[in-house]
């Protein structure tokens, strides 16, 4: 009997979960940063002085699609697919795909909001306030790095399971 | 119903560019402590002194009388409108803004024809209608401006066959009235079908709150001349939050209660009876209202409300700084012009 879930191998499930943390990554942060670039590029657009400062909150939620192309790569490396492994029991495959979606998830959310955050705190930079305007998109980052911790942690132990078998 | 994760993204994309270049220009504009100067100010080329240093400064330089000021100024609204065009907003948005004008153009050609008066220099440029054409032919005005001529001329007709019937003459006034009543009322409605189509729910909140000020106030003056409740509820406009219903049946009450009745409308929280009382005090009360709808917009991080309201900013800075300029020119005292003085987009209280 064909070992799968819904129809598809274990590989197939960790595949799946390793995509949708990439690219769901990668949506937030395009996302993100078209919104805070937008806000950034109004204000530079009247005053070029505020470049160096301004950067910083339009790249922030860039960090996401990172986060979501590190949880690719591990799972790619931690069950062998890239030594060319392709038979991962499926109950496995399937809990791969699980611990992917805290990042998934969380980094397109917390990108696209870090992206209004940023934007929001560029206002700050325009008025020339005195307030660190970066801090804010920043606690925002928190909760994706919560996710991808949780995240590494669920592979790692998937990774020992799946070597005891 | 969009979810509002989605709309705030779409809005944020939308809006982002418009945001962050009103950001960046709201420091210009001018504070509290500019107006303050400006009305302590000794002579009018010291008013003109401290706007130098200000983006009023190119436009009023070497300006001398009151003609100049309304150019310069005029000038300063055409450079906002100007950068609204550059924005990148709907096009319906855009159009808000300077289609008030074409209205207010209207109107002076209109009561001219009534009054048989020249009315080419008391025209605004910053209509969407090139001036020639509103003074032109009435067949050759754009819609909505030609229905709206129509529609008034109609009504001054209708006026004129009335009286001929009653073998009694339409005085000069009710012939003005009538045209402030139907373009009053055709402009409130092509305002609320541009919030409309332009999806910002702050705009149409705009119209509806200027709707409301624009009815208190007339049904305060009309009061207080002793107009008939049947005189008044056909200019009353609609649109407004306080339904027409609700100011028609407060009409009735004495002047004082009517005035607290009107001070305790939901729509119009804030405004003091008092202040709706005296005659000097309320415009400066009701234009308050309006100052502290714009604050409110400038505290959205993203979306339409902080561009909206840069804009509605500039033209009460723009209507501001007229009154102290002009006022300073005809002789006004520093008392006087303080009571004139109106709370600002950015500033406290």
């Amino acid at each position: 009997m064909k070992d799968a879930i819904l129809g598809m191998s274990g590989t197939d499930w960790a595949l799946l979960g390793a995509g949708l943390a990439a690219v769901l990554g990668g949506i937030g942060s395009a996302i993100g940063i078209t919104t805070a670039s937008s806000t950034a590029s109004g204000i530079l657009s009247e005053d070029g002085s505020k470049f160096g400062k301004l950067l910083p909150l339009a790249a922030m939620p860039g960090t996401q699609g990172i986060y979501g192309f590190i949880t690719a790569v591990l799972v790619v490396i931690f069950f062998n697919i890239l030594g060319g492994k392709v038979d991962l029991p499926a109950a496995i495959g399937f809990k791969v795909f699980l611990a992917c979606l805290p990042v998934a998830f969380l980094a397109l959310v917390s990108a696209i909001y870090q992206g209004m955050t940023g934007a929001a705190a560029a206002g700050i930079v325009a008025a020339d306030q005195p307030a660190p305007a970066l801090i804010f998109p920043a606690l925002v980052e928190t909760y994706a790095v919560l996710a991808l911790i949780v995240t590494i942690l669920m592979l790692l132990g998937l990774q020992s399971a799946a070597q005891a078998l | 119903m969009r979810p509002p994760l989605l709309k705030a993204v779409k809005d944020s994309i939308r809006y982002g560019y418009a945001v962050g270049r009103v950001r960046a220009l709201e420091a210009r504009v001018l504070r509290d402590a500019a107006y303050e100067r400006l009305v302590d100010a000794p002579t009018f080329a010291e008013q003109l002194r401290i706007l130098s240093d200000t983006a009023y400064g190119q436009y009023l330089e070497g300006a001398q009388t009151a003609d100049d000021v309304e150019r310069g100024l005029e000038r300063a609204l055409e450079s906002v409108y100007g950068l609204v065009a550059e924005l990148g907003l709907p096009e319906s948005m855009t159009r808000f803004f300077r289609v008030r004008h074409d209205f207010a153009n209207l109107r002076a050609r209109l009561k001219a024809d009534v009054l048989g008066a020249s009315v080419e220099r008391d025209l605004s440029p910053l209509g969407t209608v090139p001036i020639e054409v509103v003074t032109g032919a009435v067949r050759e005005l754009p819609e909505p401006l030609r229905r709206v001529a129509a529609e008034a001329l109609d009504a001054l007709a209708a006026l004129d066959a009335d009286a001929e019937r009653r073998g009694t003459e339409v005085s000069t006034l009710a012939k003005l009235e009538t045209v402030d009543r139907v373009v009053e009322r055709a402009e409130y409605a092509e305002l609320a079908s541009l919030a409309r189509a332009s999806k910002s729910d702050f705009l149409g909140e705009y119209v509806a709150l200027s709707v409301d000020l624009a009815n208190v106030k007339r049904v305060i003056r009309a009061k207080r001349r002793g107009a008939a409740l049947a005189e008044v509820e056909p200019s009353l406009l609609d649109g407004g939050r306080v339904p027409r219903t609700r100011l028609a049946a407060a009409y009735a009450l004495p002047l004082e209660e009517l005035a607290e009745r009107l001070a305790s409308e939901h729509a119009l929280r804030g405004v003091q009876a008092e202040d709706l009382l005296a005659l000097d005090r309320l415009d400066v009360a009701t234009d308050a209202l309006a100052v502290r709808m714009m604050r409110a917009g400038r505290a959205v991080p993203l979306g339409a409300e902080p561009v909206v309201a840069y804009v509605l900013a500039r033209e009460a800075e723009v209507r501001q700084l007229r009154v102290l300029l002009i006022g300073k020119l005809a002789g006004l005292g520093t008392e006087e012009l303080r009571a004139r003085l109106r709370k600002v987009y950015v500033g406290r209280g």
